[in-house]
């Protein structure tokens, strides 16, 4: 029953662990803090050991019971203030106990153990398993050692009476350990089997440096402690052994003593007073012998002579015998030679070995002297008396006796009152017989027997004397038991030292290697993850600061070499770039005398090499071609694909004047062993000066912006086809766009739409048709960098990826008008178209009157001196520039070669004339002058600042 | 372009108001000549004068020339544009500018 009790009892905690690891995993339970969590633990395991208390059983006072398992179990498994709440609980509820009066005898002890198997298990947790769950062996040894601390405790607070505390220790120490350490591990072990922990993992299980090491250090000590143990067990048991003999026979000598003296002195008085009665009648007659042979009661009188040979004897076949023949005689020659008495021992003569005697002499005054000799019979007769009862009040140890048993083996002295008995009464068998003879349970003199006395196993051995055998027996439990409280004590004391030995071994190689290690991997891992500024500062030793120093050299090796490797690479994209830009038209303006058109684009090229390209040529005289594009990614490889889709897409232009055959047949080309999977965007047109048409085909490139005459900027969206290198077989579809004169078109890369603000915003094409919008009337070269600067303000200091890229061509608005110079009318239709237009593009008076001198200068030059008969003049206002050209089909004449006129000479000096062109030179910004197709063409250039 | 002439004694002030180019520049050389006959002091004032081209440069070069002869020569109230092309011609310096 009471097995069955403390089996439950020791399952309880395994059950409630299980159960608290099962609802941590429910939502309700493990969304409690984790301090509240603590006190359910802490409560539950302290009622567990409450529990535990009130369900034990007493043994001798003591109370047996898995108290100590819950609060290790809390400390352990679930945490440090829940072990130390548990502990604490059953702790005081121990003492309670004990307090009113159930096993009080080991109260102090077990509450306090109690309260410390929460601690144990609170510390261990917190500072050998970094706060985690151990495995289950820890938790049997943990279980082990404070059951260990419990038995201690009782030995220390009963001092007083250590025989009764250690047969209580004795009895409780199995029980205990084995319940409370089982219950433990039992409940780590449900926990870890819930875990899946203690499934085989497949492959190798990798373990942590410590836990391998605590693994080993257990294992090493658990070893050495058994090893120790057991040594401890065979010294001590071989060392109590020892003593007992040692006791027994220093008891048998005191006891033969005894016997041999009053032996001796007994046969000397006899001696003696037949010396006396020789030396008086002075004859050694048979007849004067025979009587004191009977008087005295003696077996044998002898007379030796000065020469040691027997002259008389009662025994007549001895008379001639030489004394110095014999050892055993030979003793008795000593009295011829000073001596005055010799007592010998009971034992064989020389004369016949199969006869015993004892002998004792004195010296005659007439030389010579006279041996007196006993037969055992009669020399036990003898001194019986006095051996008997000589061992009955002797005790050897506590429950130890002595015994003294006569040649026929039948008892003279025995403590219990068995004299006269056989010695078989008492179990004692000194010699062969049918019972024992197989089974060696006898032995010669002075030999340890175990043999069965009174019913009690125990050391038994003897001395002979005189005849008389000397017995002292030991109970066998008495020197057990010395030997086991020292056994026990020594191996509790072992278990403790080892236990403390590990955990100090375990927690300096921790605090030493192991977190070191971690330190520097963790600094490593950081490294690892691209921080190459992280530096390993571990300096708990030598080996740790000389390791902390070299990671970090190597690290700054490493930094540097990234550091240079990372320049080559900025060089190296530094020049591609340089050759990128270089392949793109990048003188502005690129045609300087076309004033039908104007004609700008920027790229901005992000860190990295990206693949954004524009172009535009003169495919004609009247046909413009310009194309913005975006090859996908980055790098080198974009860049190396840009280059050779923009060569191929101008060489088909050359060759090509519709802009979908071009794309169709880039696309084409460009498929071919496209291995690197890249592709481009691309946004095509063809501009047709005359008509002002652009034939246009949009390769999956963003919309350009679109602005007419005196309107707002519009997306010109078209349904693009597919991107170029994307998919073999495409075919393009162009689209046609018509513009006037004064209208622009804005292409651009994707580049300026995505670029990107500190807030991850875009600045999107409602910033960019806005920024369009209030750029109204400027230069395609102030519109781009209009765009620009608004994008930058935008981006601020955010890094940007992607290449911006943006092109811009603006119709020129022009006027033109066709006169005769023959007509008078002429000149004034001439003056009023001038300043009308001007008046138009909004330009300063004094630009006005600049620009209206100059047209009357060369319009009066035509008409007096070129005899043309038709003059076209052409105006074209561009942003905040006017060119000028006046064309005629009179003589061909160059005004400009016109020698300037002296301006220092005096008003009498002066030529009149030539003043008008060399006033046109210096007012404007550029004259310049050509002849062809059969016209004269001077062209004026003024701008002025906004 | 519009033409006042204001005679005083022998002083004769030409007010010219307009522009004085190709087309209007032989109307004012037709008002002038034999028109000062007798004036030893001639001045023009440009207040009202826009711009002057080469062919206006010829006639005030041409009456220079005949005041030089005869008397002295003003010119009053230059603006800046004409004022600009006097200095590119070299006539500020053969000019008497007020």
């Amino acid at each position: 029953m009471i097995y069955i009790q403390l089996g439950l009892a020791a399952l309880c905690p395994a059950i409630v662990s299980a159960a608290f690891y099962q609802s941590n995993k429910k939502a309700g339970f493990s969304k409690l803090p984790e301090k509240t969590k603590q006190a359910v633990y802490g409560l539950v395991f302290g009622l567990l050991a409450v529990l535990s208390t009130e369900f034990g059983s007493e043994i001798d006072g003591a109370v047996i019971s898995a108290r100590d398992a819950a609060p290790l179990c809390a400390g352990l498994i679930f945490g440090v203030p829940a072990g130390i709440l548990a502990g604490f609980i059953g702790g005081i509820w121990r003492f309670l106990v004990a307090i009113w009066g159930e096993g009080a005898y080991t109260g102090i002890g077990a509450s306090l153990t109690t309260l410390l198997a929460g601690s144990i298990g609170a510390a261990l947790r917190k500072w050998l398993f970094d706060n985690k769950r151990p495995f289950w062996y820890y938790g049997l040894a943990a279980g082990s050692v404070v059951e260990v601390v419990n038995m201690l405790m009782v030995f220390l607070i009963n001092m007083e009476d250590v025989h009764r505390a250690f047969e209580l220790v004795e009895k409780c120490t199995l029980p205990m350990v084995a319940l409370n350490a089982g219950a433990v591990t039992i409940a780590m072990l449900a926990v870890s089997a819930l875990a899946g922990e203690l499934k085989k993992s497949k492959g190798k299980t990798r373990y942590q440096l410590a836990q391998t090491f605590s693994r080993w250090l257990l294992f090493c000590v658990v070893l050495a402690f058994f090893v120790s143990s057991l040594f401890v067990y065979a010294l001590q048991t071989r060392l109590a052994v020892n003593d007992a003999q040692n006791m027994l026979s220093l008891y048998i000598e005191d006891v033969r003593a005894d016997i041999n003296d009053a032996s001796d002195e007994n046969l000397l008085k006899l001696t003696r007073k037949i010396r006396d009665d020789l030396n008086e009648i002075g004859d050694y007659d048979k007849s004067v012998l025979l009587p004191l042979l009977e008087e005295n009661n003696v077996s044998e009188i002898n007379i030796i002579d000065e020469n040691g040979i027997i002259i008389a004897s009662t025994t007549p076949e001895f008379v001639g015998f030489d004394m110095s023949s014999g050892e055993q005689s030979n003793e008795f020659t000593a009295l011829l030679h000073g001596e005055e008495e010799l007592v010998q021992r009971y034992q064989p003569i020389s004369h016949d070995s199969g006869v015993s005697m004892k002998y004792a002499g004195a010296v005659l005054d007439n030389g010579g002297f006279v041996q007196v000799g006993y037969d055992s019979g009669r020399f036990q007769a003898d001194i019986d008396g006095q051996v008997v009862g000589l061992t009955r009040n002797r005790h050897v140890g506590e429950d130890g006796f002595m015994l003294i048993a006569n040649e026929e083996l039948r008892l003279v002295s025995d403590p219990s009152g068995h004299e006269g008995a056989s010695l078989d009464v008492t179990g004692i068998c000194l010699t062969a017989n049918e019972d024992n003879s197989s089974s060696g349970k006898y032995g010669s003199e002075w030999q340890t027997l175990t043999q069965t006395v009174f019913g009690e196993s125990c050391y038994v051995m003897y001395g002979v004397t005189e005849g008389y055998y000397i017995i002292g027996a030991l109970p066998q439990s008495e020197v057990v038991f010395s030997r086991n409280m020292q056994l026990y004590t020594t191996v509790f004391i072992e278990i403790m030292v080892f236990a403390a030995l590990f955990v100090l071994i375990y927690f300096l190689v921790k605090k030493l290697v192991v977190e070191n290690i971690q330190k520097v991997n963790r600094s490593l891992e950081e490294i690892t993850g691209g921080n190459l500024n992280v530096t390993v500062d571990v300096r708990g030793n030598e080996e740790f600061i000389s390791l902390s120093d070299d990671i970090n050299s190597t690290v700054h090796a490493l930094k540097g070499y990234i550091a240079e490797a990372a320049a080559r690479i900025d060089r190296e994209l530094e020049f591609a770039r340089t050759i990128q830009l270089s392949t793109l038209p990048c003188v502005f303006p690129p045609y300087p005398d076309r004033t039908d058109f104007d004609i700008h684009a920027t790229m901005d090229t992000a860190k990295e090499v990206g693949g954004d390209f524009y172009d535009f040529y003169l495919l004609d005289e009247n046909r413009l071609a310009f194309l913005i594009a975006d090859v996908s990614g980055k790098g080198i490889s974009a860049a190396m694909f840009m280059m050779k889709a923009k060569t191929l897409i101008k060489s088909l232009a050359d060759k090509e004047s519709d802009v979908s055959k071009i794309l169709t047949r880039a696309n084409e080309e460009l498929c071919e062993n496209n291995e690197a999977e890249m592709f481009v965007t691309c946004w095509i047109g063809i501009l047709d000066l005359n008509t002002h048409t652009v034939h246009f085909a949009n390769a999956g490139h963003n919309p350009p912006l679109v602005r007419h005459r005196d309107g707002k900027f519009e997306y010109f969206r078209t349904h693009p086809d597919f991107v170029l290198a994307g998919m073999e077989g495409v075919k393009y579809k162009s689209g046609e766009l018509k513009l006037m004169p004064g209208d622009e078109i804005f292409l651009y890369t994707d580049g300026v739409t995505e670029a990107e603000n500190a807030e991850n915003e875009l600045y999107g094409e409602a910033r960019l048709k806005s920024a369009l919008d209030r750029l109204e009337g400027a230069s395609a070269k102030d519109i781009c960098l209009g765009v620009k600067k608004d994008v930058d303000a935008f981006v601020g200091e955010t890094p940007q990826f992607d290449d911006m890229t943006m092109l811009c061509i603006r119709l020129t608005q022009k006027y033109s008008i066709t006169v005769d110079p023959r007509e008078d009318t002429a000149v004034q239709t001439v003056a009023s178209f001038v300043e009308e237009t001007l008046a138009q593009a909004d330009a300063p008076v004094k630009i006005v009157m600049k620009m209206n001198i100059a047209a009357d200068e060369i319009y009066s030059n035509i008409r007096r001196y070129s005899g043309a008969t038709k003059a076209q003049i052409d105006c074209a206002i561009s942003g905040n520039s006017i060119t000028l050209i006046f064309a005629d089909n009179g003589f061909p004449y160059d005004p400009l070669n016109k020698e300037d006129p002296d301006t220092t000479l005096s008003a009498d000096e002066r030529e009149i004339g030539g003043l008008g062109i060399f006033m046109v030179k210096k007012t404007m910004d550029d004259v310049t002058y050509e002849y062809s197709e059969g016209m004269n063409r001077l062209t004026l250039k003024k701008s002025w600042e906004a | 372009m519009n033409i006042e002439k204001t005679a005083v004694g022998t002083a004769l002030t030409v007010k010219v108001e307009g522009r004085l180019d190709t087309s209007t520049s032989p109307k004012l050389e037709e008002e002038l000549k034999g028109g000062v006959d007798g004036i030893d002091d001639l001045v023009f004032d440009f207040e009202k004068l826009e711009y002057i081209s080469s062919a206006g440069l010829r006639v005030l070069l041409s009456m220079q020339k005949i005041m030089n002869r005869q008397g002295k020569m003003r010119i009053k109230n230059v603006n800046e544009t004409v004022m600009e092309i006097f200095e590119i011609t070299g006539f500020s310096d053969i000019l008497t500018i007020e």
